[in-house]
């Protein structure tokens, strides 16, 4: 089975890329074209994405993804992505894990998406990535699925109401929000940037990206309340082509439930979120298996956005705050809290020039925390390239490579293209 | 379990495939037989708002707009006539394959739309900019905003509304004309904001941000 995905998976290689090679060479001939969504709108990325910039959303973008991705008429549904990046830790140490290219320029990771309405209520977007480097042997060369967001949105409007409700199908807890205060969307979000270091995070932060599928109803009322059920189930079966090529599947027990509640409210330039989520899951402490103990995962988070956006200027600033209690299986293990605290400011002029600052405060009764700053400046020269500087200051780094935190401090440099 | 994921994935390809030709309530604006009304609905209430009084400022307000000024400004984005930025990166797309009838549709939407005004705020500035759209600043050559645009600057059968806009708005505008070839059709305004200072642009955008007109613009007092 496993020589199998592997075969299937150098075909699929091959085919990114030739897909990449495609790609690059359209962009070199047609400069001004832009990705698939903007295609279907006709209009430019900064419509959707805060002062241009990805993946921050505008309201205007938050309503496009629940109306379905269907305003518009239907384009060419496919988009590439390409990120170039390269790292340098203040206290090199090669032969740790995920540390074998450090301070050489490598491409790091490409993307295919095929993403647009499919018909005046659905749509949706299928990103394919390929992996040119995971970290901890070197170059890898992987091809998997990842996130995925398959809507059925309708809207009833009229001068005295506004509702849109709809259903979605999607593989990472949170990649169907559309506030950038939720993990998947929130921080570090720049293939191969230095994040919060390998601290242990919740499970709502990533743990079960690409692993699961989930099937949710979510109704957004007046744009002021919006509410969300989603239940989720293991990525297998039919819903394998969700979690294809990323490694050992994670099996959660039966119908896993997420819930979600947001107050939003828009004045002037200005607009602002709170938020609470809730996702309780049930995952098989012998992972191979669909039965025996299970680790019982609650999260609760809270969390906050606000944006001002009125040119030239766009600010967007998140604060996320998650708990996590964990009930293991195996008998004798005692239970287990995961904290993380994370904010993020960010400041852009003119859609081109911009500035962010990261906070970072991870605990846990696992001795697997850290905390830090990372300060980033990008540029912005045209809508689908992106350059950008971060560095990373830790102040606790407890599962880093080097034991003293400020050793692990990272400066890391990316280009990122899409089209 | 299998079974039950088949039902789910089953129900969602019924309701996906099920529901698409509802056109009160579709975003398609490649298709000619959506009415203005239901894209003004559906679509450009997201920046405008449902009844044209958007929030804000980057996007202007329409409501009680004149119906000819809305056709015509919908026409010169289709056209790519009107290449201010914001007109350019929202405005060129939305507008690329609405139909004549879809454009005369959302402009006697929006026309017929009560519209609101900015509470006044700052009554030095505002005062300062009443002057200027009242008699206009004579030894620079500025006329009179209301001299064209009406008293109460609602526009008329020849010039756009202006009362009640937002304030950014009318600066960003006042802006483009004084200084850009973006909008080649408001020639008149290019020599009108010719001399106007951008102290002088932020009073008279002010003022006319907050300027109330009795509505509806023809009922009988």
């Amino acid at each position: 089975m496993e020589h199998l995905i592997l075969v299937k998976n150098s075909g699929l290689n091959r085919l990114i890329h030739i897909a990449l090679v495609l790609i690059l060479s359209l962009i070199a001939v047609k400069a001004h074209a832009v990705p698939a969504f903007a295609r279907q709108t006709g209009q430019n990325c900064v419509a959707c994405h805060a002062g241009g910039q990805f993946p921050d959303l505008t309201p205007y973008g938050r309503l496009f993804k629940l109306t379905g991705y269907t305003i518009g008429e239907r384009a060419l549904p496919l988009s590439g992505m390409a990120v170039l990046t390269s790292n340098s830790v203040k206290v090199k140490d090669a032969t740790a894990t995920g540390h074998a290219e450090d301070g050489k320029p490598i491409f790091n990771t490409a993307s295919l998406f095929i993403a647009g309405k499919i018909t005046d209520k659905s749509g949706g977007f299928v990103q394919v990535t390929y992996n040119n480097y995971t970290g901890d042997t070197g170059y890898s060369g992987h091809t998997g699925s990842d996130n995925l967001d398959l809507r059925y949105a309708d809207r009833l409007i009229d001068a005295n109401r506004d509702l849109i409700y709809g259903f979605t199908l999607h593989n990472n807890p949170g990649v169907q929000d559309v506030w950038n205060s939720m993990p998947a969307w929130g921080y570090g979000v720049v293939p191969g940037s230095t994040g919060a270091g390998a601290a242990t995070t919740p499970l709502l932060d990533g743990g079960l990206a690409q692993q699961v599928a989930g099937i949710g109803a979510y109704a957004y009322w007046n744009k002021t309340v919006y509410a969300e059920l989603t239940g989720y189930r293991t990525g297998d079966g039919i819903f394998s082509f969700m979690t294809q090529g990323n490694g050992g599947q994670v099996n959660i027990k039966g119908t896993n439930p997420y819930a979600r509640l947001a107050l939003t409210h828009e004045w002037g330039p200005h607009n602002v979120m709170v938020g609470l989520t809730h996702l309780d899951v049930h995952q098989y402490t012998d992972t191979t298996s669909h039965s025996g103990p299970t680790d019982h995962y609650r999260d609760n988070g809270i969390d906050f956005q606000y944006q001002y956006l009125l040119d030239p200027y766009t600010v967007t600033a998140t604060v996320t705050r998650i708990h996590e209690n964990i009930d293991y299986g195996t008998l004798g293990t005692p239970s287990a809290t995961v904290d993380s605290l994370r904010a993020k400011g960010s400041f852009i002029y003119q859609a081109k020039y911009g500035a962010t600052l990261s906070y970072f405060n991870l605990t846990n009764t696992l001795g697997a925390e850290s905390r830090g700053w990372t300060p980033e400046v990008f540029w912005t020269p045209v809508q689908y390239v992106r350059l950008g500087m971060q560095y990373t200051k830790f102040n606790v780094d407890s599962a880093g490579t080097n034991p003293k935190a400020s050793d692990n401090n990272t400066l890391f440099f990316y280009v990122w293209g899409a089209y | 379990m299998k079974t039950a994921a088949l039902t789910m994935v089953l129900a969602w390809a019924a309701i996906t495939a099920g529901c698409t030709t509802t056109e009160n309530s579709s975003r398609n604006l490649g298709d000619p037989s959506v009415h203005g009304k239901t894209l003004a609905e559906q679509v450009c209430s997201d920046c405008h708002g449902v009844t044209g009084n958007s929030i804000n400022p980057t996007f202007p307000r329409l409501a009680g707009q004149q119906a000819w000024y809305l056709s015509a400004q919908l026409k010169e984005f289709r056209g790519h006539h009107r290449g201010d930025p914001a007109g350019f990166e929202y405005m060129w797309g939305i507008s690329r394959s609405l139909t004549d009838a879809q454009i005369k549709e959302l402009a006697t939407y929006y026309a017929e739309q009560k519209p609101d005004a900015d509470k006044p705020e700052n009554t030095k500035l505002e005062d300062k900019g009443k002057v200027i759209f009242a008699s206009g600043i004579p030894g620079e050559g500025v006329p009179a905003c209301m001299a064209c645009h009406g008293a109460e600057g609602a526009g008329s059968a020849q010039f756009p509304r202006i009362a009640g806009q937002h304030a950014n708005y009318i600066v960003k505008q006042l802006n483009v004309f004084q200084s850009t070839e973006g909008r080649p059709n408001a020639a008149a305004m290019k020599v009108v904001a010719h001399n106007l200072k951008p102290a002088e642009i932020k009073a008279v955008a002010a003022y006319v941000s907050t300027i109330e007109t009795k509505w509806p613009p023809h009922a009988e007092n």
